[in-house]
């Protein structure tokens, strides 16, 4: 053995030293560096974002519940080491000088918010400002919108209940708020010490009880297992913000998927790249391992000679790729500083973990075929050169590295929906090039007749290499299609993400605008140059049968005892609005729009799909709302699928004009105003003061900032993948170009001119490129296709436009590094050439 | 001199050879019986050897000389270990190679058989130093370093030992090929044209270096070459011709003694 290893590393120095390992190290350093700092980078930018989306719900997780929790279950939690904090909500009025005004009244204890801050301002709709303090006791920080409402200035006194509070802060944001806009009253922040002495919570109010966990994943994750056997489906709900179906919600879950997506694809590239490099490191040895045998070494000891080596070369390479990949993401993060925000606060093993475990699979996986070919060279090589290996078997190449290639995809994303999805497409791929082969052969044989250019030179040069290096062939289109669907997948996701919030995407929202008003608030936005978003007519009902049957509707406590157990209703006021007009961002799903409706038919009303689900209402069903003393019924006929993701009024409820002819209405309208020219509001706002202004502004900005913030991380992932892709490109075209040297040198030595042979190689790069590029954009389709409707939930889209940049760009590229490759080639003169093929 | 009657005669000759063998008690160092090898082509099975037999005694030189394409390299193969018979026996130092399997041949090659070849055979990212040792180390030698150095310094290259293989010239390369070949003293040294790929200065150089070496450790020399004048070095001089093998040697002696 100490033999075996002396030789082992005496090889493995001197080829190191040579320059003879660079191909295959570099492989390997650029598979453990790419997937340690992609999945570092996107490790901590994930810890970033999930610390930042926590915010929406002011904690890791929260448990809701409709009655107050079992104390223990709470002091239980800091055994689970987990912070905790507690809220109690229920909506109450609130009585000012004057005035009074229904309002969400949240009791908050001095923990609150584990995540994000409360922030306020000086003046109603002023600039906030986040602040650390806790409201105190006997004090209230109320929303800007109950100043106007119950008439009230900084330091007045306001009723809850049976208590008075001073009015200390203007309130205008709680990280936990939501992001509905219409349905909500405005916030009173106050102490949890005070709301007993308020008498608001008593029996048969509707209170909701918040608690607020942070702590380590693992132990929250502890923490929910003791908990779950206690807890009540009915009454409790535990929530992360993975469960968090809103916009921003959905964002990260699809940046995460993406991060995968490209971790994965870095993967498979650095696989190729390895593969490629194994092979060729392979067929290098086949003259040492022939001599050694000839020497009388025996198969044992040549395979440990060989695998001692692969282990140096593995080690070197791991630990080379680990140093690289680290100060790459610590560039990289360093770079980006102040535009995207990272968490340090991650552990780094897994990362690492993933990178070593990427590097030792790839170079035991692929190395195994060219190793076995390597040990099975006959010793009668050294005397008869053409003799290579007496193991042949496409078969089992392919299948070692498909299996490996998979299992490692799948290992890693966990995830067998997007590692099957991938395989897939690349075996249609593979398949489709050998099919592509074997026509070129054909097509190839027909052009190749003619006199000696440097075309027909490269059309014969690929026609006799056809089937034997289809694998060539194969591992650029692989490497393009990767890139492709990298690349093309991000454009898709940035521009869904952008389109939510396009420049001038309202951030002010009114309500209450009466017919009267309406005017002047054109006129108003005219004059001041601002963009609204157009008026809907509005009224506030209950809704309180379906089918003349009575449903919850628990809007007060007074109304509680009306309908205790009837069919579930809405839990609230609902909006009612009434149009001809369907609205941008809806579409029909069922029946017919409200214009069809005709005189003497009962009243259409167009319902939003998921409510209708939730309610159990179906086309047909007869649904009574009452507004004011007013009773309303009408006929549901269609069913729309609503685009939430808009920040546009949305409702459930479209009634026809008819039907509430007799209404006078008030309307909604929302507009878009810089930041900048935030001071102007209350000017705006002075003539119409019964008007409810909702500043939603925060809330936007929050989306756009984590938006912003997603697809800066999604470029630099797109821009590492591409790196690694050309680096893959550069290896295969190196590797490819030592196949040719035999050829060059004869060419060279039969006194072929230097730019023939020179064109013939680049054309013939040209044509695998093209090729290549062609065919990575069928598969890319397909990939794109099963990726964005099965994984990403997207709607899918072809991309006509890839199937000529691929061929382009493929050629282009391939081309011109195998341009160079050659250059480098047709620089050594004729003797040097051939003492390289010996 | 017609081919036909020079092979007729060297039968005879052959023959008497054998008789001579097994009359002295001294074992032969290689010894074949109706070795044949075929090879399968596209076109069927082709012979590309027709039974061979012959013996070369411990200590003998003997030339196999032939035209391309002859057979030579092939019979080489299979004296040498490097190849399986087709058919027939051979024996190698009282041990029966055609009888054995790729593991116990390469021990064989290992304990009693140098190379030499044209094309030099040395592994590149190696030294010539290490080259040399490579042999030692495998068959498990001690001090394989010291060996090499001193056998280095005899052909004449210690000043050449730590550059690799394509620092040196054909010739310079032939003679660490040769150091290593003899490193392991080995009982039989099988030479595939030595000096085939190298100029005349260089070629006598390595023909000397290989012929006084042999001579002093009194190896048995199987030369494999198309050069006549090489092949007159060696005591006897093999023939072969379209796979089939003959003896020169007393018709070279009988002509020059007449």
């Amino acid at each position: 053995m100490p033999i075996v290893f002396q030789l082992a590393w005496r090889l493995f120095k001197h080829e190191a030293k040579r320059g003879e390992l660079t191909i295959i190290l570099l492989a390997i350093v650029l598979s453990v560096a790419s997937v340690l700092s992609l999945s570092l980078f996107s490790e901590r930018l994930q810890g970033a974002l999930t610390d930042r989306s926590a915010e929406f719900i002011a904690a890791d997780r929260q448990l809701r519940s409709r009655t107050p929790v079992d104390e223990q279950w709470i002091s239980k939690a800091s055994d689970f080491k987990l912070n905790s904090a507690y809220q109690v909500s229920t909506r109450s009025m609130v009585f000012g000088q004057e005035e009074l005004a229904l309002s969400d009244l949240r009791a908050v204890d001095e923990n609150y918010p584990l995540k994000g801050k409360v922030k306020v301002t000086t003046q109603a709709f002023g600039v906030s400002e986040p602040t650390n303090e806790s409201v105190a006791p006997g004090e209230v920080w109320i929303d800007s919108r109950l100043f106007q409402l119950v008439k009230v200035e900084l330091g007045d006194t306001i009723d809850i209940g049976d208590a008075s509070f001073k009015v200390s802060k203007v309130l205008s944001e709680i990280p936990d708020a939501g992001f509905s806009v219409f349905n909500t009253d405005p916030i009173v922040l106050m102490s949890t010490t005070d709301l007993a002495k308020t008498n608001v919570t008593g029996p048969g109010s509707r209170v909701s009880y918040k608690y607020y966990f942070t702590g380590e994943t693992a132990d929250l994750d502890d923490y929910y297992e003791w908990l779950r056997p206690q807890l009540n489906r009915e009454i409790h709900r535990w929530t992360s913000i993975e469960d968090d179906d809103s916009a921003i919600g959905r964002s990260i879950a699809r940046a995460e998927q993406y991060f995968l997506l490209a971790s994965l694809l870095a993967i498979v590239l650095a696989a190729v790249s390895i593969a490629v490099a194994a092979q060729r490191y392979s067929q290098r040895h086949f003259d040492p391992v022939a001599i050694m045998k000839t020497l009388g070494a025996g198969k044992t000891m040549v395979q440990r000679i060989y695998l001692l080596q692969i282990c140096f070369i593995t080690s070197l390479g791991i630990l080379l790729g680990v140093v690289v990949g680290f100060m790459l993401q610590q560039g990289v993060v360093a770079m980006l500083a102040g535009t995207v925000e990272v968490s340090l606060n991650v552990w780094h093993w897994r990362p690492l973990a993933i990178a070593i475990f990427t590097g030792v699979i790839c170079s035991v996986l692929f190395s195994l075929y060219p190793l076995l070919q390597l040990f099975s060279v006959p010793p009668l090589r050294v005397l008869r050169r053409d003799i290579n290996t007496t193991l042949s078997s496409k078969a089992l190449q392919f299948a070692t590295s498909g299996i490996a290639v998979f299992l490692l995809m799948w290992v890693y994303s966990q995830n067998l929906m997007i590692s099957t999805i991938l395989f897939a497409s690349g075996i249609i791929l593979v398949a489709l090039l050998l099919g592509v082969t074997n026509v070129l052969i054909m097509v190839g044989r027909k052009l190749g007749s003619g006199s000696m250019g440097s075309w027909t030179l490269a059309w014969a040069r690929i026609r006799r290499r056809a089937m034997g290096n289809s694998v060539q062939l194969i591992s650029f289109a692989i490497t393009i299609m990767l890139l492709l669907v990298v690349l093309v997948m991000r454009n898709d996701m940035v521009k869904q993400w952008r389109d939510q919030l396009p420049e001038g995407t309202p951030n002010y929202f009114l309500s209450n605008v009466t017919e009267d008003q309406r005017g002047g608030l054109e006129e108003q936005f005219a004059q001041n140059d601002i963009d609204s978003g157009g008026f809907y007519p509005v009224a506030r009902g209950r809704f309180v049968a379906i089918n003349e049957e009575k449903i919850r509707t628990e809007v007060t406590k007074e109304d509680q005892e009306v309908a205790d157990d009837g069919r579930q209703g809405l839990g609230r006021e609902a909006n009612l609005t009434w149009s001809t007009q369907l609205q941008t961002g809806n579409r029909i799903l069922e029946g017919e729009w409200l214009d069809t409706w005709q005189e003497g038919d009962p009243y259409p009303l167009s319902l939003e799909s998921e409510i209708a689900g939730r309610l159990d209402i179906k086309l047909g069903d007869e649904l009574t709302f009452n507004i004011g003393s007013e009773v309303i019924k009408a006929t549901v006929t269609s069913l729309r699928e609503v685009n939430w993701q808009t920040m546009q009024p949305n409702f459930f409820f479209v009634l026809h004009p008819k039907a509430v002819e007799n209404f006078a209405p008030t309307y909604i309208t929302s507009f878009s105003l810089d930041e900048s020219r935030k001071a102007e509001i209350t000017k705006l706002m002075a003539p119409f003061a019964s008007v409810t202004l909702f500043d939603v502004d925060a809330r936007i900005n929050q989306l756009r900032d984590i938006i912003d913030q997603v697809s800066m991380a999604v470029e630099f992932i797109l821009i590492l993948v591409l790196i690694a892709g050309a680096l893959v490109l550069i290896a295969q075209v190196q590797a490819s170009m030592d196949e040719r040297l035999q050829e060059l040198a004869i060419l060279r030595t039969l006194g072929a001119k230097g730019w023939m042979i020179r064109f013939s190689v680049i054309n013939e790069f040209i044509i695998i490129g093209l090729v290549a590029g062609l065919m990575a954009a069928i598969s890319n389709e397909f990939s794109l296709y099963m990726l964005q409707t099965k994984v990403f939930q997207m709607e899918a889209s072809l991309h006509f436009e890839y199937w000529l940049i691929a061929p382009i760009v493929g050629a282009l590229t391939v081309g011109i590094l195998g341009a160079l490759g050659c250059w480098r080639l047709l620089s050594l003169n004729t003797g040097e050439l051939l003492r390289k093929m010996v | 001199m017609k081919d036909g009657t020079c092979t007729n005669f060297s039968l005879f000759i052959f023959t008497d050879f054998e008789k001579e063998n097994t009359m002295t008690t001294a074992p032969a160092m290689i010894e074949t019986k109706s070795v044949i090898k075929k090879v399968n082509t596209s076109e069927g099975e082709l012979q590309i050897l027709h039974p061979i037999s012959f013996t070369v005694k411990p200590g003998e030189s003997v030339a196999i000389i032939g035209a391309s394409g002859s057979g030579k390299s092939t019979l080489l193969g299979l004296l040498a270990g490097l190849d399986e018979v087709s058919g027939g026996h051979i024996m190698i130092d009282g041990e029966p190679l055609h009888s054995m399997n790729e593991e116990q041949r390469a021990r064989l090659r290992g304990e009693k058989v140098g190379f030499i070849f044209q094309s030099f055979m040395l592994v590149q990212s190696l030294t010539a130093l290490e080259n040399i040792m490579l042999p030692a180390e495998i068959a498990g030698l001690s001090d394989p370093k010291k060996r090499a150095q001193k056998i280095l310094e005899q052909v004449g290259l210690d000043h050449r030992a730590n550059h690799f293989p394509n620092q040196l010239s054909g010739g310079e390369q032939q003679r660490v090929a040769i150091a290593r070949a003899f490193i392991t003293n080995p009982k039989i040294l099988f030479a595939d044209e030595p000096t085939g790929n190298l100029d005349s200065t260089n070629s006598s150089k390595v023909e000397n270096l290989l012929f006084d070496l042999n001579k002093e450790s009194n190896t048995t020399l199987i030369l494999v070459t198309h050069d006549n004048e090489l092949a007159q070095r060696c005591q006897r001089q093999l023939r072969m011709h379209a796979g089939e093998l003959s003896e020169q040697t007393p018709i070279l002696k009988v002509v020059s003694g007449e």
